[in-house]
């Protein structure tokens, strides 16, 4: 179906709250409608059309419009389509019904809207603080334009400690991180046990907020951000570059010359690789399996070499910017890249084999962490994730960007929604990245790495876009506007689903299961985390106090 | 002070000094060796050596609930192992032979285990909590493994003194030797987890339990710790060589010993194969695993009663 007639179907329905339309391609439908009907409307789009939750994002838009701005975005994959839900709330009264009642994949997003711009989901059922930390002042909403991006607020206290539901009858509370050896990075969850089972628990994230977003729409101009973007992750920073990219060239209808499209192409496939291979080593040394951790890294690392000769960087690859990219591959490159995948795909396939028929593995990943077709569907849960379940869903193939749409792969699936499935998609999706690779080695043009961008990018459109990490989907929201950069950039980092479906996948599991049933999400708490402030709250206190540490950053940005 | 007397004196002091002195050169082995699978250079053999001195020269931080049960705790865990290597035979016959029986042994080796519940309890974390918890129930299900093995030798030799059982009783038995072989068996499925090593080192799981009844050690009492951990691999495995593997033991000193030792180094190796090439099980997945066995060793006391 295009996106005509999916308007129709809304017209059908809701014609009488529908305020404006715009579809500015074929694959992109903005609806703006009356602030009453959101519940109902996203409940059909949810619900009876069968969109998938992509993501709410709140802004403030008085500056410009004089309201605020919410936007409800869900993917029609088998369409191609993204469709966005506008909806301007008066600035007096920024408040808005909840839908995470009918889509409760929208939770989080709603709990962030509300903490960062302080745009209240009346009917939320658990409106606790997600993003700021409890010693946060009241009111104090930190996306909003009139608070400054480097203010730290009086009456700010970051010593005050998180405050925790109660836990159920009879359970015993098992404190799994903020630092613990199979988190990577801070993230907390409160596990309710009785013996060896979790029962429940609560999720406190959110620890290393950085500001990202609002950094870039304060100081930064369109072409530093993608050094930014790349930033947020230490493993898929070329996805957040690639994405935050094509959302700006959406927004202002550009298109990239197609051997800047392959490389990108090209790019991300190696992020994928290395990435899925780091997985696979980490999930094997969670489960106490070193000899796979250790040959998987031994396989990777030739990946890290050519991403280096590529790029000059083993992982940062800067590599975008607005309209290109900012590297080529000469001959010898490719020659060379070619020779890294084919012993790639000589050594990775012994340990598939291994892997695949090893019962020691399957005992301990098998019907555990299990998210089957609902929980994916009500949690929005993405990436391999959602492909283990069975749900057939690739934005390489469903929404396709770069050079995805000229290449030939098969989008893996599993049956099963349990860590074993996960493995084995991951396992497999190896060998399409490399098949990718080759094919766009065969089919890179010549010609121009960079389109000429003579006139100064509209103002205020609204560019979208969904890549396939190797994680999950990443999607990019991006309004554009004055002096050189975005009014509005968000970034739903595919953690950011996938988190949210943790509590359901570890209930009634053995504790031993836990780390491996969230290793199993590949979380990166870094995307999820990627906005906000402040955090101090390191084991550096003892020798300076918080106080004196933030002096100190504080005198170097001003410098 | 008779010749009898040195010599017990003598033999116990040669144990102790030779599982001192060379448990960590096979935990420095196996490291080496597991490095070698892993296609890892791998520390020099000498390292653990380093580690434990560099542990025991650190600053001693005593930060559980109940210091001085954790200072308890440590100091027997290894003084234990230490005492174990008095009454199993090593090369040379047990030098404390007189002194105690297989039923010694058996508490002594529970013993050590107890240490480790003492541990967690004195540290009072969530997660050295689960340790121990999880270390009891292997524990209550191992412990009978090896109970049935040492009764079956003394069915055999019909004696509970410690050199006639651990002298290859197993195999005393008339004929083929079936209930020896069948436990033989038994033994080499639960070696693992005796010495726990991957699969089973359930209870102190780096990625799950951040070493769970450890987790409050540092400096020189965690070093006692895992002293006591290298010293258990060769006290299970000089048992196992005294219970399965007799031949040459009744060769002169310095042979008998070179062979013995040269049995251990095999054993070791088997650990550390089987280490490389595993994941950890579960708590539940091991217990059922070692019920398995402790019915296929029922069955195995059983033949040895009628003789086999």
């Amino acid at each position: 179906m295009t996106a005509q007639n999916r308007l129709e179907q809304l017209r059908e329905k809701f014609g009488a709250a529908i305020r404006r339309t715009d579809f500015p391609a074929d694959n992109r439908l903005f609806v703006h409608i009356a602030p009453a009907a959101v519940k109902g409307i996203c409940q059909y789009l949810f619900k009876d059309l069968g969109a998938r939750y992509v993501i709410s994002i709140g802004t403030d838009d008085r500056p410009y419009s004089g309201n605020f701005l919410v936007a409800h975005t869900f993917a029609f994959d088998a369409d191609h389509l993204l469709c966005s839900v506008l909806v301007e709330l008066p600035a007096d009264k920024p408040s808005l019904e909840s839908i995470s009642e009918v889509v409760p994949a929208a939770s989080w997003a709603e709990r962030e809207m509300q903490d960062l711009v302080g745009i209240e989901p009346v009917g939320h059922k658990y409106l606790k603080r997600l993003v700021l930390p409890d010693g946060w002042p009241q009111g104090l909403h930190p996306l909003r334009k009139d608070a400054r991006w480097d203010d730290v607020p009086t009456g700010y206290s970051d010593d005050r400690e998180l405050t925790f539901d109660d836990p159920p009858e009879g359970c015993m509370v098992v404190p799994f991180g903020p630092f613990h050896p199979t988190l990577d990075e801070p993230a907390h969850f409160r596990l309710y046990v009785e013996g060896e089972m979790v029962r429940g628990c609560e999720y406190r994230g959110f620890m290393a907020h950085r500001g990202i977003e609002k950094l870039a729409e304060s100081v930064m101009s369109y072409n530093d951000i993608p050094m930014l973007a790349e930033r947020i992750c230490g493993i898929c920073g070329c996805v957040h570059s690639v994405a935050y990219t094509q959302a700006v060239e959406s927004a202002a209808a550009l298109k990239p010359p197609p051997r800047a499209e392959f490389i990108r192409t090209i790019m991300l496939e190696i992020e994928r690789l290395h990435s899925h291979l780091l997985w696979t080593g980490l999930a094997c040394h969670i489960l106490g399996f070193d000899t796979l951790f250790m040959q998987s890294f031994r396989i990777r690392e030739p990946i890290m070499w050519i991403a280096e000769k590529i790029t000059g960087n083993r992982k940062t690859y800067a590599l975008c910017q607005i309209g290109g990219v900012r590297w080529d591959f000469t001959p010898e490159l490719k020659v060379e890249l070619r020779q890294t995948l084919d012993k790639l795909e000589a050594e990775w396939r012994p340990i598939v084999n291994a892997v695949s028929g090893d019962t020691n593995i399957q005992k301990r990943t098998r019907g555990v962490g299990v998210a089957d077709k609902k929980l994916v569907k009500s949690v929005g849960l993405v990436g391999p994730v959602a492909r283990a379940a069975g749900v057939d869903m690739d934005c390489r193939r469903d929404h396709p960007y770069a050079a995805y749409d000229r290449v030939d792969f098969n989008v893996i699936t599993q049956n099963d929604g349990d860590v074993w499935s996960r493995l084995l998609v991951r396992l497999q999706e190896v060998f399409e990245s490399i098949r990718i690779i080759r094919q766009c080695l065969d089919k890179m043009p010549d010609g121009p790495l960079q389109l000429e961008i003579k006139d100064e990018l509209p103002i205020g459109r609204i560019g979208l876009s969904s890549i396939e990490a190797p994680r999950g989907e990443s999607h990019h929201f991006v309004i554009t506007g004055e002096n050189n950069r975005p009014r509005r950039w968000r970034v739903r980092a595919p953690t950011y689903q996938n988190l949210q479906g943790v509590p359901m996948m570890i209930k009634d599991q053995q504790i031993a299961d836990m780390t491996i049933s969230l290793g199993s999400i590949d979380p990166c708490f870094s995307c999820t985390d990627r906005m906000e402030t402040i955090d101090l709250r390191s084991g550096a206190a003892k020798v300076w106090s918080q106080e004196e540490l933030l002096k100190l950053a504080q005198a170097r940005n001003r410098s | 002070m008779n010749r009898a007397m040195a010599w017990t004196i003598l033999s116990g002091a040669l144990n102790v000094a030779a599982v001192l002195l060379l448990a960590p050169l096979f935990q420095g082995i196996l490291r080496k060796i597991t490095a070698r699978i892993q296609s890892r250079q791998g520390p020099p053999v000498w390292q653990p050596y380093f580690d434990l001195l560099k542990l025991l020269g650190k600053e001693d931080i005593e930060s559980g609930e109940t210091p001085a049960m954790q200072r308890f705790a440590a100091y027997l865990s290894l003084a234990t192992v230490l005492t174990l290597a008095c009454l199993v035979p090593m090369g040379v016959a047990a030098p404390m032979n007189g002194a105690g029986d297989v039923i010694l042994l058996i508490y002594l080796l529970t013993l050590s285990g107890i240490c480790t519940l003492l541990a967690g309890l004195a540290a009072g974390s969530t997660y050295s909590l689960l340790g121990i918890s999880r270390e009891m129930m292997s524990m209550i299900s191992l412990e009978p493994l090896l109970v049935v093995v040492l009764i079956t030798g003394a069915l055999h030799v019909h004696s509970l003194r410690l050199d006639s059982v651990l002298n290859g009783s197993l195999y005393s038995g008339g004929g083929i030797p079936w209930s020896g072989l069948v436990l033989l068996g038994v033994m080499l499925a639960a070696f693992q987890a005796f010495v726990q090593r991957v699969p089973f080192d359930i209870s102190e799981a780096e990625t799950e339990l951040m070493e769970g009844p450890l987790v409050e050690y540092s400096g020189p009492k965690l070093a006692l710790f895992k002293y006591a951990h290298m010293v258990k691999l060769i006290i299970y495995s000089a048992l196992f060589a005294s219970l399965f593997m007799p031949w040459g033991s009744h060769l002169e000193f310095p042979m008998g010993w070179l062979l013995f030792w040269m049995k251990v180094l095999g054993l070791v190796l088997l650990v550390t194969l089987v280490a490389a090439t595993h994941a950890r099980y579960r708590i539940d997945q091991a217990i059922r695993y070692f019920a398995s066995l402790l019915v296929v060793a029922a069955i195995g006391l059983v033949l040895a009663s009628y003789g086999y």
